[in-house]
């Protein structure tokens, strides 16, 4: 045996395309697009994990994975280089004649089996890097042990009314799950999947093994391995929580929680000395503020510099804000130029962009349309003559499949 | 650049500095917001390929291996080379620690012998600047001078600094020690120094069986009399910082933008510095900054102009800071003032307070104070 033995590996399934960020993923996998002015996805599950105390987190890409694999790197950043353990960037690979691509989140797993093995964890701790959420995971596993249970999901109450966009759990009194609906027209819980998973190593080893002889299955956690567990009577516990948590899949909802950090109320703190969100730092200068700039309701990353209006919006680090530009309610990704007198309203900016002066972006909004603000975007790299117009709702540099 | 060592000298200003040094080392003093002074000697090291680095402390120096650690933050936490930290060698002989800079070397002399390296950059670390250090070590192999010294265009002050004046061939021809505050420029000496090791070992241990102690007047002096010494005046900005006045305005140049551009505006040669973790900035619904540098972690609802806030600083609602230097941690509470003043690390200002010094003495509040 080549490691020592771990109680609890994490796997985090980063491979996600995220086609509904449009112009954000068009070069980037989704778990890499940024997040609340210096962090990416990714930090908040990786930094979660170090921080209930797992030391072993295997990353398995598979869509763009370059800036991926750039960012992670050898971990040190969360704290990851460790002599046993840390983290591992899991790419599908060639084994003997066969080789192929990752096709559902339980195949990934199945494909990995190995690796998780050669640490003869107890279980195994099934993450996704699709959400923004603070949440420790020791609790959850001391919960799986205390209910002897084979897999534990965790769940969210959402309102029943928005219950059927979600996989629910239809759940005894002590939280023990009978049956598992994926997006039921009449929901009968309001327990919504988060996605996250803790499994015992050897009941999730065999039914990867088994759901992969099954030449039909999608080799999906959702969709075959819970139901199959459930079928066979296997004990499924949910846990609940019910702090913070985002689902940032979309760029409306991509907005929301940016703008969610700005707002004491929603309940995601990030300036939590005790439960901090590590990301790979950039090593920029401290921010500086003109005698033009009027800043409220903001937050800043470093090596900006700002001579403009900003207003309950997020800048990441290394932009520029020019004299005269106003920011409203957006998000303005790291390294973007924003010229003079430029007018930016219910926008996000990508990264490395340049908005020419007097540009006007996106328009004011009151309230979203059907639950979606209308979010103009400028994807990454993108620049924009002076005079630039876009209207809100609006993407430039990609489209967003549904 | 793998044929350069480094010896760098953590301590050196400290009687000038005042409160500032109270709990630190000259090196690590807290500077330009997210800094400690020795990030700048250390990135133009790195930047300029040297990865052997060897720092001799003198004392108060907890706060300097804190934010050394192994050099990871500066990528010197190598398995061949990398980051050394010397406490002060003491002999069985003598109670003492080291006088002076010759001491010191010959207390490292094994170090600097098994150091692969043929030359070495010797320097103090209270220099914040952005210099590309391989190019004065290819003018040193070219110009044939024994000592290759970094010197910039900029005022004498009523700290020490050395004076050089130089010929057309950039020989020294004449080098003096000065307290007097001048108001023309001189080539100043930013106490940088490029030698060959053997002639460094070789003179240092010489200087040392005589019982001599001063690096620039028992060594530097004498080369430079016998026509042995170069100097060059770098064209980037160099902010020496030697006592609490220079401190001060060298901390509200960074507030001018060519100073920063000269700093921090070169992509590939970064600053780097001891990586925290922190949030980024927030500014509140009653925040309004101008002209200041900020780092991040703060939380300001409060006015602050021309002003220099560190990490994970509060600024409360009413709260208005004006021409100061915050440290890390710092707390100015609600409806109080802060006027040319610098306030050390985890200060706190209550509610209500009016505290102001004045541009040419500001007031210093020593770390953990509470007022």
């Amino acid at each position: 045996m080549l490691s020592r033995r771990k109680e609890c590996v994490a796997m985090l399934l980063a491979g996600g395309q995220g086609t509904r960020l449009g112009a954000l993923t068009e070069e980037t996998a989704k778990p890499a697009v940024p997040f609340g002015a210096k962090y990416r996805i990714i930090d908040f599950p990786i930094s979660n994990t170090v921080n209930s105390g797992i030391d072993t987190i295997g990353v398995l890409t598979q869509y763009k994975p370059f800036e991926l694999n750039q960012y992670i790197g050898n971990g040190q950043p969360w704290d990851l280089d460790r002599i046993n353990g840390g983290a591992f960037i899991l790419p599908p690979y060639q084994r003997g004649k066969t080789g192929e691509w990752y096709k559902g989140t339980a195949n990934a797993i199945y494909q990995n089996i190995s690796f998780i093995d050669s640490y003869d964890p107890d279980y195994v701790l099934i993450l996704s890097g699709d959400h923004i959420y603070k949440m420790d995971y020791s609790k959850m596993l001391d919960k799986h042990k205390e209910n002897k249970a084979d897999c534990t999901i965790a769940v969210r109450n959402v309102p029943i009314e928005e219950a059927s966009r979600f996989g629910i759990m239809n759940t005894r009194g002590n939280n023990e799950i009978f049956e598992f609906e994926e997006k039921p027209e009449k929901p009968k819980s309001t327990k919504a999947s988060m996605g996250i998973y803790i499994f015992s190593w050897g009941k999730l080893r065999q039914y990867l093994i088994q759901d992969e002889e099954n030449k039909n299955s999608s080799n999906d956690f959702g969709k075959n391995i819970i139901p199959m567990m459930l079928k066979d009577k296997q004990k499924l516990y949910a846990y609940e929580f019910d702090s913070y948590w985002k689902d940032v899949g979309t760029i409306s909802s991509l907005w929301e929680a940016n703008m969610d950090i700005l707002n004491a109320d929603s309940g995601i703190n990030l300036n939590d000395k005790k439960w901090k969100i590590y990301s790979r730092n950039m090593a920029e200068p401290p921010q500086f503020v003109g005698d033009d700039a009027e800043v409220v309701h903001a937050m800043i990353s470093e090596g900006c510099y700002v001579n403009g209006k900003v207003t309950n919006s997020i800048i990441y680090h290394g932009s520029t804000i020019e004299k005269g530009a106003e920011i409203k309610d957006s998000i303005i990704m790291s390294n973007t130029m924003i010229g003079a007198n430029a007018r930016i309203s219910h926008a996000i900016i990508g990264w490395d962009c340049e908005v020419g002066e007097n540009s006007v972006i996106g328009a004011p909004q009151k309230a979203p349309i059907n639950g979606e603000w209308q979010i103009a975007v400028v994807g990454p790299k993108i620049k924009l003559e002076r005079n630039s117009v876009l209207k809100e709702g609006e993407m430039l540099g990609g489209k967003i499949n549904e | 650049m793998n044929n350069m060592m480094s010896v760098l000298f953590a301590a050196g200003q400290e009687s000038k500095l005042n409160e500032l040094t109270l709990h630190r080392t000259t090196a690590s003093l807290p500077f330009g917001g997210r800094y400690r002074l020795i990030d700048f000697t250390l990135s133009n090291i790195v930047n300029s390929g040297i990865t052997q680095v060897g720092i001799i402390a003198r004392s108060n120096y907890q706060s300097l291996m804190d934010h050394i650690r192994q050099g990871r933050d500066w990528d010197l936490n190598r398995k061949n080379s990398g980051i050394y930290v010397f406490p002060p060698f003491v002999y069985n002989s003598s109670k003492e620690v080291y006088k002076g800079k010759i001491e010191a070397i010959y207390s490292i002399l094994s170090f600097i012998l098994w150091s692969k390296e043929e030359y070495v950059l010797i320097s103090n670390c209270n220099v914040a600047a952005n210099i590309d250090i391989e190019k004065y070590y290819d003018l040193h192999i070219k110009n044939g001078a024994v000592i290759t010294m970094l010197c910039y265009k900029g005022m004498t002050t009523s700290s020490s600094r050395i004076v050089i004046e130089k010929d057309a061939d950039d020989k020294i021809v004449d080098i003096y020690e000065t307290e007097y505050a001048g108001t023309e420029e001189k080539s100043v000496s930013l106490n940088m120094y490029i030698i060959k090791k053997d002639i460094l070992i070789n003179l240092v241990q010489k200087a040392y069986a005589r019982g001599l102690v001063d690096l620039e007047k028992d060594i530097l002096f004498k080369l430079v009399n016998e026509g042995k010494v170069c100097a060059y005046d770098v064209p980037e900005y160099a902010a020496i910082v030697d006592d609490v006045k220079t401190y001060y305005q060298e901390s509200m140049n960074l507030l001018k933008y060519d100073v920063r551009k000269s700093l921090f505006g070169k992509e590939d040669r970064k600053i780097y510095t001891k990586v925290k973790d922190s949030v980024p900035t927030v500014y509140g619904e009653h925040a309004k900054v101008s002209n200041s540098l900020i780092a991040d972690g703060c939380l300001i609802d409060g006015v602050v102009e021309n002003s220099i806030l560190f990490r994970s600083v509060h600024i409360a609602k009413g709260a208005v800071v004006k021409n100061s230097i915050v440290m890390e941690k710092g707390i100015v509470g609600e409806n109080s003032s802060l006027q040319y003043a610098i306030t050390d690390k985890d200060v706190e200002i209550s509610a209500d307070r009016n505290i102001s010094g004045f541009i040419t003495y500001p007031i210093v509040i020593v770390k953990g104070k509470k007022v």
